[in-house]
């Protein structure tokens, strides 16, 4: 066994909304470094299967093991619960996640959206989470942006943003759910770009996305799914080099 | 200038009374709506019952009689009490029903039900998405309320939230029938005694219209607070 433990690992993850089985049974393990894209048709589960990583929407079975530790589940007359709280609150200070409409904090300022976790939920000392908060802006290319509220800026500069807000956890997994989605076909790039970069630092991540390119130039793993179900895995060159099953290739196929 | 009779610092004094009891029912009022928009939206069966029989009841029956009914009910509650201490362990207390007590008591009751559906509303405007985000970066469900939801909200809620305050403030007039002297009491004393009721009643007027105009300036305040960052700066 490895010193550090898996960062991430959910196994045979159901969900389903009403009489709809959303998610079939899924499972995925990000290792250290690892760059896992989900792709597939929208309805497909991909987005659903993410919020389940963190717990933003309850599976109704399977295990889901931060950093080596499982999650608790119990049944309640709801249907099945995290049994305590207190530990999904400390896992998902662990996962940070990138949303499509970005859900910067509408009321707070850019610079103040990025120090508000560490400072409130990681108890750092306002000065540090500055410090870093500067230099993670500086990065992404927003310092003249930093008091500046979401509503004030663009598409891109919010999702670029809202990665900053992000990376200043310090997170084991970052989950970015179409981060892409919602953008001007033009701010796009941009937001690629810092993507880019973070899988280069070795920046483990799941990417629910659409952009193909991105998945094929920087994923270690393509997860394909059809319908709650894993199609067809592997790492890019296989799954988008050579797709075996007739769906996926559909899929990749060029729409015009 | 007027001549008040005599009558001018007990109307300063009523003033004094009319304002306190509005503040205290408007404390009362916005912890009560909170509770009551939380138990609204709260998944326990129990809760949202309770808050909706809570609103309908307190929507549907008279101010004053509501007033009346906790004023003379909550004395012979307290009586009852006291009896039953003395005669089985022999405890001799009395305690009398404070007027005051029973005023801000009823009145904060009474808009506690109103600014439950002020608060309801608001709570329900803030977009989703930014309560995921919160959850999301680890914050607890009273960290998310107190740093995301609940500033948030008040900017949908401020609008209600004043015109409950209003109606609230000239509600107050009503406690002369649980024999609390309010300004209007004791301007309705010196407009019989002397048969001068302009001259009390005027002044009182303008004391509302005064305390009116400076709260819609502190909601004006309030409002650009809580709109920053929404297009309102």
């Amino acid at each position: 066994m490895a010193a550090t433990p898996t960062p991430l690992e959910v196994r045979n993850i159901k969900k389903r909304f009403g009489d709809t089985e959303v998610l079939k049974g899924l499972s995925l393990q990000a290792q250290k470094g690892d760059v896992i894209t989900l792709i597939g048709a929208s309805g497909s589960g991909k987005s659903t299967f993410l919020r389940c990583m963190n717990l933003l929407e309850q599976p109704d079975d399977g295990d889901l093991i931060v950093h080596g530790e499982p999650i608790r589940f119990k049944t309640t007359k709801h249907g099945r619960e995290p049994e305590d709280w207190k530990q999904v609150v400390q896992m998902r200070a662990k996962l940070s996640m990138v949303f499509q409409s970005f859900n910067l904090w509408a009321h707070m300022t850019l610079l103040e959206n990025i120090i508000e976790a560490p400072i409130h939920v990681l108890k750092k000392p306002k000065k540090e989470a500055l410090e870093h908060a500067h230099a993670l802006l500086d990065r992404v290319g927003l310092s003249a942006r930093a008091n500046a509220y979401p509503a004030q800026m663009s598409g891109g500069q919010q999702q670029r943003g809202a990665i900053a807000r992000a990376l200043a956890m310090d997170p084991e997994v970052m989950l970015f759910d179409e981060p892409t989605s919602a953008l001007d076909p033009e701010l796009v790039g941009d937001v690629l770009k810092v993507m880019h970069g973070l899988a280069e630092e070795g920046r483990t991540m799941v990417v629910v996305t659409h952009e193909m390119s991105f998945a094929r130039d920087v994923s270690s793993q393509v997860i394909y799914l059809h319908q709650g179900l894993v199609e067809e895995a592997g790492p890019p060159d296989q799954v988008l080099g050579n797709p075996q099953s007739p769906r996926l290739q559909q899929f990749l196929a060029p729409k015009y | 200038m007027i001549d008040l009779q005599g009558y001018g610092p007990r109307l300063i004094e009523g003033a004094g009374v009319t304002i306190q009891l509005a503040v205290l029912s408007l404390i009362l009022a916005i912890i009560l709506g909170l509770l009551t928009a939380t138990a609204k939206m709260s998944r326990n069966w129990f809760l949202r019952r309770t808050a909706t029989v809570y609103t309908t009841l307190i929507r549907g029956v008279p101010d004053l009689v509501l007033m009346m009914l906790l004023f003379f009910g909550g004395q012979i509650g307290v009586n009852a009490i006291s009896d039953m201490l003395y005669y089985n362990y022999e405890i001799d207390i009395y305690i009398n029903f404070n007027a005051f007590a029973a005023g801000v008591l009823t009145i904060g009751f009474i808009f506690g039900a109103y600014m439950g559906e002020t608060f309801r509303g608001a709570f329900m405007a803030v977009d989703n998405g930014q309560i995921e985000a919160g959850k999301a970066y680890g914050m607890s469900s009273s960290l998310v309320f107190r740093r995301i939801r609940f500033p948030q909200m008040m900017r949908h809620a401020l609008p209600g939230l004043s015109n409950n305050w209003m109606v609230l403030l000239k509600t107050t007039a009503l406690v002369s029938v649980i024999g609390l002297t309010d300004m209007v009491r004791v301007a309705a004393e010196a407009s019989r005694a002397t048969h001068e009721p302009f001259t009390f009643l005027l002044p009182v007027a303008v004391v509302y219209l005064l305390i009116a105009s400076v709260s819609e300036w502190i909601f004006a305040r309030l409002q650009k607070r809580y709109d920053i960052g929404f297009g309102g700066q």
